[in-house]
């Protein structure tokens, strides 16, 4: 898969080049507003990564253009500014996620890895699976092995995201933000109690555990032993 | 050239636009009535010359030459020195009566230059308009008077257009110096203490500028405008002093744990060390991004961004992400919500402080304790409170806990670095809510109070009157 790199930096250039390709990524990179713009027009790329401040264009700029230009592949934005109106303003951009700096390798890639498995928003999904773990979107029900699951509704909407990103990492900060609308890092274990909670009922009493806690990162719902 | 200060003004120039105005207009006016009063005069003049000569007309028609002649008399005595004067040729071309001392009068209206008195040969020469008119016989008769009294009107009239127009003109040039250099004055006054600003004495505030009350509201706007700048300027310098001294103490501990990993001897606690140091930076990264946060909020920023949210709903999902959290320290965390309460506000912000004080209230009470969000109307107010039945915070450190990086000894060992409180201090410093560390009799109640403006935050608020 091909992806578009927006950064001016060369140190977090190479860095961030090497950490997607080591995720079997391949990058095309610029370091400036431009060439992004000329590569992301004439290229078709899965995700494109834009950093928000470079010198010229920058990446809102870019994002703008491509949008106008019919660009519809998702976008991350990565920037210093922490403000809570500078999200907003890159959302309304036309951005699909928004990644303060620093952050972590893992963080970043599971965030990549979320928007370039994507489904395309027409591609209605009613009903999600995995193994024996079925999810209803519109009767907002749960069952395994054809066993209903009293779910709360934090607690679906946990689930819910767990199965749209099935096989893949989601980190805590991903959590926070897409189930609690939470763009802030609580100091209490919010995540923690509520996925005890989901596990409890998802998987207590079946052999295959779905949840599984990947150390030092967030959480993945897969059927792999 | 301190004299000249008064010419430098924009009120001068003002003033001698305004003298330039005033100067033709007065002149336009006093051009105007002198034309007009000078041809009333004139058309005056030629009546009485028509009807003295249709008068002598009528006598010469009526009594003959001899009834003329003795009318002309009669005139002429009656007159005095504001007579007319005649002139009678009979159809021969004989002159019978001469005031004019020359032949050069004509039939119909002329005029006529003649001495002031006929007999003496060196008197003044004035010039007389005079209207010759036919008599029935053959002969002429020429009427004439002077013309000396709508000259010297016409003189006297001019004379008083330009003096009036010169001093119209002086007075509104001396006027606007006065007044310009009374602003100059005042507004150097002005500018002498913005300049000690720009130096550096940023205590230093602006006189007021007196004239009227328009100029004293843009001193005091502008004294304001730098109360707000130098409150800027101390929020500015807070958060650098404390991120200079704060950050010193979990930088330093970084470098030791470095220094530890540089001796590590095996794999698996060099890993275990690197680890330790990427969380001890994410540490310094968190508290590195609060405060800069807090120094934003309390500068103020955001305040534009804010729209009109329901606090119930969103008070009721952040006690609803924390009811399991709490449940799990065996505390209860209750939530008594009235429903659509509304007030302008940024939600994440707002999310993020009432997240803050829940947080506090679970991490800081034992376990078995009892959380109550409360949110409710008083009167125009929306009021919403945390109270917990704790250990709660002494009278004299409650004011302390605002602060950044404080902490209370018993909480030392707990993870934090003390700026939860402080942040959400800023957030409803942003909302100009009240923020009260109350006793709940036992434990702590956090009190916030949205006031009415809080509804109409958004909206620029006029600060006239």
């Amino acid at each position: 898969m091909k992806l578009l790199l927006l950064e001016d930096d060369d140190a977090t250039r190479t860095h961030l080049e090497r950490t997607l390709a080591a995720a079997g990524y391949v990058v095309d990179v610029c370091s400036n507003g431009r060439d992004a713009i000329f590569l992301g027009s004439s290229s078709e790329y899965a995700v494109l990564i834009l950093d928000r401040m470079v010198p010229g264009v920058d990446g809102l700029g870019v994002l703008k253009a491509l949008r106008a230009a019919g660009v519809r592949s998702p976008a991350l934005f990565l920037t210093a500014i922490d403000g809570v109106h500078d999200r907003v303003e890159g959302l309304d951009a036309g951005a699909d996620d928004y990644l303060v700096k620093p952050f972590a390798s893992i963080e970043f890639i599971a965030r990549v890895n979320a928007l370039s498995r994507r489904q395309p928003a027409n591609d209605v999904v009613t009903v999600l699976r995995v193994a024996d773990l079925e999810v209803d979107l519109i009767k907002r029900s749960v069952r395994r092995a054809g066993r209903q699951i009293l779910l709360q509704a934090q607690e679906f909407k946990l689930l819910e995201y767990l199965m749209r990103h099935a096989g893949e990492v989601v980190t805590r900060s991903m959590l926070l933000e897409n189930v609690w609308s939470f763009h802030f890092d609580p100091q209490t274990n919010i995540i923690e109690s509520h996925m005890s909670r989901l596990r409890s009922k998802v998987d207590r009493g079946f052999n295959l555990e779905l949840i599984r806690t990947i150390r030092g990162s967030g959480y993945s719902l897969d059927a792999l032993a | 050239m301190p004299w000249l200060s008064g010419f430098r003004s924009g009120a001068f120039r003002f003033a001698l636009l305004l003298a330039l105005a005033f100067a033709a207009s007065a002149a336009f006016l006093l051009i105007v009535v002198e034309r007009s009063i000078s041809q009333y005069a004139a058309a005056a003049t030629d009546g009485g010359l028509r009807s003295e000569a249709a008068i002598l007309q009528g006598e010469d028609r009526e009594g003959g030459r001899s009834n003329l002649l003795r009318a002309i008399a009669l005139h002429r005595r009656a007159g005095g020195e504001e007579a007319f004067r005649y002139q009678l040729t009979d159809s021969t071309g004989h002159l019978l009566v001469n005031d004019m001392g020359t032949n050069a009068a004509r039939i119909g209206w002329g005029s006529v230059a003649v001495r002031d008195d006929p007999q003496e040969p060196g008197a003044n020469v004035e010039t007389l308009k005079s209207l010759g008119v036919f008599l029935p016989d053959g002969g002429v008769l020429v009427v004439a008077t002077d013309t000396y009294d709508i000259q010297e009107l016409r003189s006297r009239l001019d004379r008083f257009t330009v003096m009036a127009g010169v001093g119209i003109t002086l007075f509104a040039l001396i006027g606007g110096y006065l007044l310009g250099a009374l602003f100059m004055r005042r507004l150097d006054r002005v500018n002498d203490a913005i300049g000690r600003v720009m130096a550096g004495n940023v205590a230093e505030r602006l006189p007021r500028i007196g004239i009227s009350r328009e100029f004293d509201l843009l001193s005091s706007n502008l004294n304001a405008m730098l109360d707000r700048i130098g409150a800027l300027m101390d929020g500015l310098r807070q958060v650098t002093t404390d991120i200079a001294h704060d950050l010193r103490t979990p930088l330093s501990r970084l470098r030791q744990q470095l220094e530890a990993t540089r001796e590590a001897r095996d794999a698996e606690r060099y890993e275990m060390s690197i680890e330790s140091a990427i969380e001890q930076t994410d540490e310094i990264l968190a508290i590195f991004r609060a405060l800069l946060r807090i120094g934003t909020l309390e500068g103020g920023d955001g305040r534009q961004y804010f729209a009109t949210l329901d606090l119930s709903d969103l008070l009721g999902r952040v006690t609803t992400a924390h009811q399991p959290v709490a449940e799990d320290e065996g505390k209860l965390l209750i939530a008594d919500h009235e429903a659509g309460l509304l007030v302008d506000g940024d939600a994440e912000l707002l999310a993020q402080m009432m997240t803050n004080l829940i947080d506090n209230a679970i991490r800081h009470t034992p376990a078995g304790s009892r959380i109550v969000s409360k949110l409710e109307r008083m009167d125009d107010r929306i009021v919403a409170s945390i109270s917990d039945d704790g250990p709660g915070i002494p009278a004299e450190e409650r004011a302390n806990v605002l602060t950044r990086f404080y902490r209370l000894d018993r909480s030392r060992n707990l993870p934090g670095a003390g700026l939860g409180m402080s942040l959400a201090a800023a957030i409803a410093a942003l909302h100009r809510a009240r923020l009260e560390l109350l006793d709940n009799c036992p434990g702590l109640r956090v009190r916030l109070t949205f006031s009415r403006s809080a509804l109409t935050l958004g909206r620029p608020v006029s600060q006239a009157g």
